[in-house]
């Protein structure tokens, strides 16, 4: 039986369970205890109706580079990145949404150069923090791009390459980046991310 | 395992003739000690142990469980000296006795509850060493200083407590009296650092900052004062009232239930109103104090907001909505029952009123329970022209929740001053035109807050967070400074036109009581699985990873169902606790101001709102 199906069950008792107790006993302590099942079991229902999402942690997928031949590999290991440990969808969409808090990235391969995606996602306040997409001033954006190479997102440069490669191929472009930059385990491994650099640690060293 | 299991049920005929529970216990005791023979020990095999697990129940819900109640306790532990202290003082200033005497009993709940607090406290910490070895060496590593200090103030906080609690009757007259204040002076100031000490150890795990080399001491400090510390300091210090509040009034529902005779009727209904009267007061300015802990944590980090608000902890929200929502109704309407049952021939008079409050309360929390975006099928999503719905989906942004939520506020504000003036006639010259002002303060205080949200849709979020939310929280703020002593004044020389009787709500105001108290509760459960789960798989938050099989946040359905398991075990603890503290009253004369009628305490609010009980008048 489905985990939330037996919680509705159990919930549906409890509540019941209370309904009794109010129903066929007098002492007054009892009574408290039914009517408070009956709340509790009540709350646990309409907290089963909602969606039932629990946030998994990202999987740790090796990036197995003798796996990837071309640059539509690393453009599809890229795709994966963006929707789950990259947490770019957070709040970017791909094509025009009201709920995204971020530019709208359709396209963006064509617009910009590699250099230029791979130091916003490295580098976010260097140059793009503000909104130039409508008359008069530029506004700041909702969401502030967090940097990518940190912790908590802290993605290697293997894996910002890949989604490089999906923003091209996303907007119809030719993959710029090639299966031969990407740097094989133990011949030139990239600086362990510091405590001490983490991406909420320097936000707050900032503070 | 096999000649394990053989040896267990040798142990457990043995022990049947013992009596089964005793079998029970042991058993327990055995499932609970077995972390410490290194079952289920993860980590590298040559490595040190990173984690130990409990098969079957899970190492995580065990601590859940244990650190929620043990949570709960503290909450009430260090909410409850706070009113009891103000209590004592109405007491001495007015020279009502029945103040002193309810502060005392207050104190006695407190008490009680203190050493289980403090067993709790001892469980979860050998859970957490025994479970999260890892984790509690770097915390320990870094907040090695806190915890020496920690335990000083424990010691202090012992000692002041058996001084207060003990001391209670030697220290009744003259100096004695001013020294016995000052002892619950000094309880409270204990217990606020109690609380905030523990706090920096939680919130340095959500919002870590860079640690310096330096001395130990220096360390511990800056990890310390880090971005979220204060703002849950201070949230959590008027939650722990407001908890306190409403525990003290569960407490006098159920009692009043339970009533054998007049007396105890008229005192557990005015002790109810007393509670329910704290929770309010705390309950008022708290979303003020939620709003800037999220604030704070939205400038620490945007993602560890965006996942509270947007991302899968979003129907949280919802949920606290309902909570919340049926909090405000739960205490409005238990002052609404004390309007028609307390002031005779007030019924007919605040009809209007307490309906005209009552719509607006649904109203408001209508569109606070509005989601964001809903879930819908993708023929409903095409129909409705995405996921939020055409009508009823502007309402489920921040701009409109922000709006009800100072809405209800002054709404639950209005009913505690209507409460409060009901039965009394100004009588000073100036009254009318207080009275106007007061209705345009709060006419105008709606009208601004209203606009504030519309014209919340046309900025960018930045703004309307920074600028129009905050403006909206001071507005409230405002009409609440300046009504509030506008009333007491106004009141001071009021003719009391008809006296407040005690004793005759109806049942299910004892139970209003008891919903409040559950309600308050099961937030607090609620927020500190969201506090938790924001930190999404980080033990410290971009800091240490969570590499445990428990490295994942559950859904929402079954962390309502331990939330729900959590209150309910709270509930009986604390019925037990109060059972055994209260034992010995039975057959006491309740006394409480008997023969010594005093007057209001003119101009302390808090007490406002009533004639003693019946009892005094004998």
């Amino acid at each position: 039986m489905d985990e939330v199906v037996k919680l509705q069950l159990i919930g549906l008792t409890v509540v019941g369970l209370g309904i009794v107790i109010l129903l066929f006993i007098r002492a007054q302590f009892a009574r408290v205890i039914g009517f408070v099942a009956i709340v509790l079991g009540l709350f646990s229902l309409v907290a089963l109706s909602v969606p039932q999402m629990a946030s998994l942690p990202p999987a740790e997928e090796k990036f197995d580079i003798a796996t990837v031949k071309t640059p539509t590999d690393m453009a599809a290991i890229g795709q994966k990145i963006f929707f789950s440990k990259g947490q770019c969808a957070l709040c970017h969409s791909i094509g025009p949404s009201e709920s995204a808090r971020c530019p709208d990235l359709k396209g963006i391969g064509s617009k910009l150069s590699r250099e230029f995606i791979f130091e916003s996602l490295t580098q976010p306040q260097a140059y793009i923090y503000l909104d130039y997409r409508h008359e008069g001033q530029p506004k700041e954006y909702p969401a502030r791009m967090p940097y990518i190479n940190k912790n908590p997102i802290g993605l290697t440069k293997n894996e910002i390459l890949s989604v490089i490669a999906f923003l091209q191929q996303m907007s119809g472009e030719p993959i710029s980046v090639s299966p031969s930059e990407l740097e094989v385990p133990g011949q030139a491994p990239s600086a362990p991310v510091k405590a001490g650099d983490s991406g909420p640690v320097a936000v707050a060293q900032a503070r | 395992m096999r000649h394990q299991g053989g040896q267990l049920q040798q142990m457990l005929r043995t022990l049947r003739g013992h009596g089964g529970w005793l079998s029970v216990w042991l058993l327990a005791a055995g499932w609970l000690a077995l972390p410490s023979l290194g079952i289920a020990a993860e980590g590298a095999p040559a490595g040190p142990v990173e984690y130990r697990d409990i098969p079957g129940i899970g190492s995580r819900n065990i601590v859940w469980v244990i650190a929620q109640l043990h949570l709960l306790l503290a909450g009430f532990v260090l909410g409850v000296p706070i009113f009891a202290w103000l209590c004592e003082i109405v007491g001495w200033k007015s020279g009502e006795k029945r103040y002193d005497k309810l502060a005392k009993e207050f104190t006695k709940l407190l008490t009680s509850s203190y050493a289980t607090t403090a067993l709790f406290g001892g469980i979860l910490l050998f859970l957490l060493i025994g479970f999260y070895p890892k984790l509690m060496n770097y915390l320990t590593d870094i907040f090695f200083p806190s915890f020496v200090f920690y335990c000083i103030l424990f010691l202090l906080e012992t000692a002041t407590l058996y001084l207060y609690w003990y001391g209670w009757d030697a220290m009744q007259d003259g100096g004695k009296k001013t020294f016995h204040i000052f002892l619950g002076f000094l309880l409270n100031l204990f217990a606020f650092f109690i609380m905030i000490v523990p706090n920096s150890w939680a919130t340095f795990q959500a919002s870590p900052v860079v640690i310096a080399e330096g001395t130990d001491l220096a360390r511990a400090w800056a990890a310390t004062w880090n971005p979220t510390w204060w703002p849950v300091n201070i949230h959590r210090l008027i939650a722990n009232v407001v908890l306190g509040g409403y525990i003290c009034g569960a407490y006098a529902g159920i009692r009043y239930l339970a009533a054998r005779n007049a007396e105890e009727r008229d005192h557990y209904d005015w002790m109810g109103y007393v509670g329910n009267f704290i929770g309010v007061f705390g309950l008022l300015p708290l979303p003020f104090a939620g709003y800037w802990l999220m604030r704070e944590i939205y400038q620490y980090n945007q993602q560890m907001g965006i996942t509270l608000m947007g991302g899968f902890l979003s129907w949280l929200f919802i949920l606290q909505a309902m909570l919340i929502g049926v909090l405000f109704l739960g205490s409005n309407y238990y002052f609404w029952l004390g309007i028609t049952h307390r002031i005779p021939g007030s019924e007919h008079q605040y009809k209007k009123p307490i309906m005209t409050m009552l719509v607006i309360l649904l109203l408001c929390l209508g569109v606070w329970m509005t989601p964001h975006s809903l879930v819908a099928s993708l023929e409903e999503a095409r129909k409705m022209g995405g996921t939020h719905h055409p009508l009823l989906g502007v309402f489920g942004v921040m701009s409109a929740k922000m709006t009800v939520a100072n809405l209800m506020i002054l709404v639950t504000f209005m009913s505690f001053i209507m409460y409060w003036r009901a039965g009394k006639q100004e009588t000073a010259t100036w009254a009318k035109v207080a009275r106007s002002v007061m209705g345009a303060v709060l006419i105008l205080a709606g009208i601004a807050v209203i606009v504030l949200g519309v014209w919340g849709y046309f900025v960018p979020a930045i703004i309307r967070i920074n600028y129009f939310s905050t403006s909206q929280v001071l507005i409230v703020l405002f009409v609440m400074l300046t009504i509030t002593p506008l009333t007491a004044l106004l009141l001071k020389s009021a003719r009391t036109t008809t006296e407040m009787v005690w004793g005759r709500m109806p049942p299910r105001a004892g139970y209003a009581l008891v919903l409040n108290a559950v309600m308050v509760i099961l937030l607090m459960t609620l927020m500190g699985y969201a506090r938790s789960s924001s930190r999404v798989h980080w033990h410290v938050y971009g800091v240490m990873r969570d590499s445990s099989q428990y490295a994942f946040s559950p859904a929402l359905g079954y962390a309502a169902a331990f939330m729900a398991l959590n209150t309910f075990l709270f509930c009986m603890l604390v019925a037990f606790i109060f059972w055994v503290a209260t034992m010995g009253d039975k057959g006491k004369a309740t006394g409480y101001g008997g023969g010594e009628k005093g007057k209001l305490p003119h101009g302390v609010p808090a007490m406002a709102g009533g004639s003693p009980p019946r009892g005094n008048e004998q």
